[in-house]
């Protein structure tokens, strides 16, 4: 058997503190899902190209699979459980229709919320580049690009 | 397969000369900064599982600084930081164009400089514009720290002029002059978050239409990122008009040796670079108003 090296670390996840012993490369993405039991985080390619597994770090959008443990050590995690069912941008999802096999909406949403924290009243062209790193194989995007506007107030 | 990491120990080095201890002791650790191309290249098995030391907190290395006639970019600044920093827009736009089309905002904000530098991928994008800036790389190790030109630092295809003990420090550019115009170009197979076919960067230094200096370079069309001589000896004291500009994108397929691969042919490569040299140098001359 190959040894399984552990090391504690501790971070903010969506406001709270919390303690978790895992394989220090292992990344935040596995930690989440199968450490933690959040699985509201998808995890579709593991590799950076479909944006699913997208959470917030310090406020940032960066992939949770391209996050090893040690750069979340001290850090604010944010993740779809954070983010209010009740936020005018998750309602626009679901008024919009922006939600299909709904496998990319977290990811999708928390990206979206990025946006919005920064710039509330985006264009499209800024929706649209917000979420470039983020695929969707349902919705041709419309209704995606449509909801964030809709959240914006636009 | 996916190569599980279980087994994988990460070092985090507390300031900068730690770092640099622990790379002079432990042979095959492996320097981790965003870890965009590293950890999916250990986990796919194209590079060789190994203890990490993760650098990425250490924030002296994070910083944009006008020194002069130079702009000092810490290695472990990412390409979001370098997107949005004043001095890199002002006094090297080219890069901050390069930037801004690193793959999607999560890998930009994760992605570093030094990490795009040390992957040494030819058709990385910030590249480009280092080679026409005539980047300098500054490296350090305990024996003491050293700075290699950008061309002299790719010996081929992902050969660098690094030790194993050695960290990229920084990376630092020529600030842009009076007088010097440049673009970013990049060629993918979708408008975001692609892997470049083809991409460049032509900074041409302009006193009316008359070009008194021009640098081109190409990526993703040779082993390395190459600098388009032939194609700037035929722009250098001539003046911009479009038949210049012609010979002068064609001129660049004698410093190209592109490859098929899965992202386009060499022919197509080819054509693209002709094309997008042309469509740059064009896009310049209507910028400063001789076209
Ligand atoms: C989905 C996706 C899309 C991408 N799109 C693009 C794109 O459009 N354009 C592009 O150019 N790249 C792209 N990339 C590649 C990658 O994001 C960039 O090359 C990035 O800059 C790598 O930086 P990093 O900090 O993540 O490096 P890491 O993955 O941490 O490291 C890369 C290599 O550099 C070494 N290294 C890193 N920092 C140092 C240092 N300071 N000193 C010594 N060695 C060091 C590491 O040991 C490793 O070998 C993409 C990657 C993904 C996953």
């Amino acid at each position: 058997m190959v040894h399984r090296i552990e090391r504690e670390f501790s971070f903010v996840l969506n406001g709270k503190p919390v303690k978790v012993r895992a394989p220090p490369a292992y990344s935040l993405l596995e930690v989440l899902r199968y450490e933690l039991r959040m699985t509201g985080t998808k995890e579709g390619c593991a590799r950076g190209d479909c944006g699913e597994c997208t959470v917030l770090i310090d406020g940032e959008p960066v992939h949770a699979c391209l996050t090893a443990m040690t750069q979340v050590e001290g850090r604010r995690v944010t993740t779809i459980e954070g983010i209010d069912p009740g936020h005018p941008l998750v309602r626009a999802f679901v008024e919009s229709g922006a939600v299909q096999c709904g496998h990319c909406t977290p990811g999708l949403i928390v990206a979206s919320y990025a946006l919005l924290s920064r710039n509330p009243r985006p264009t499209e062209e800024e929706v649209r580049d917000a979420i470039r790193g983020n695929l969707c194989r349902c919705t041709g995007y419309a209704k995606v690009v449509a909801a964030v506007l809709r959240a914006a107030g636009a | 397969m996916e190569v599980l990491l279980h087994d994988v120990d990460v070092l985090v080095p507390r300031d900068l000369d730690e770092a640099l201890r622990v790379l002079a002791e432990r042979r095959g650790i492996k320097v981790l900064a965003g870890g965009t191309d590293l950890l999916v290249q250990m986990r796919s098995g194209a590079v060789q599982k190994s203890d990490l030391l993760d650098v990425s907190g250490l924030w002296e290395l994070k910083y944009v600084r006008h020194e002069d006639e130079t702009i000092a970019i810490g290695a472990l600044t990412t390409f979001s930081e370098i997107a949005s920093s004043e001095v890199i827009r002002r006094h090297a736009p080219v890069l901050a164009e390069a930037a801004e089309t690193v793959g999607s905002v999560q890998i930009m904000n994760k992605g570093t400089i030094g990490g795009n530098v040390v992957n040494a991928s030819p058709a990385a994008d910030s590249l480009p514009a280092l080679y026409v800036h005539d980047a300098e790389l500054k490296l350090a190790s305990l024996k003491g720290t050293r700075t290699v030109g950008i061309t002299e630092f790719y010996r081929g295809y992902k050969r660098l002029d690094m030790r194993p003990d050695e960290l990229l420090v920084e990376v630092r550019l020529r600030a842009e002059k009076g007088g010097e115009v440049g673009h970013f170009f990049k060629h993918g197979l979708r408008q975001g978050d692609a892997i470049s076919v083809v991409n460049g960067a032509v900074l041409l230094d302009l006193e009316g239409d008359l070009v008194r200096g021009a640098a081109i370079a190409l990526g993703a069309v040779a082993p390395t990122v190459v600098r388009a001589h032939e194609a700037e000896r035929a722009l250098k004291g001539r003046r911009l008009r479009e038949d210049v500009m012609w010979e002068a994108a064609r001129a660049v397929l004698r410093s190209i040796s592109p490859i098929d691969d899965v992202r386009g042919s060499a022919a197509y490569r080819r054509e693209l670079s002709v094309n997008y040299v042309f469509m740059t140098l064009w896009r310049i001359a209507r910028e400063v108003g001789v076209l």
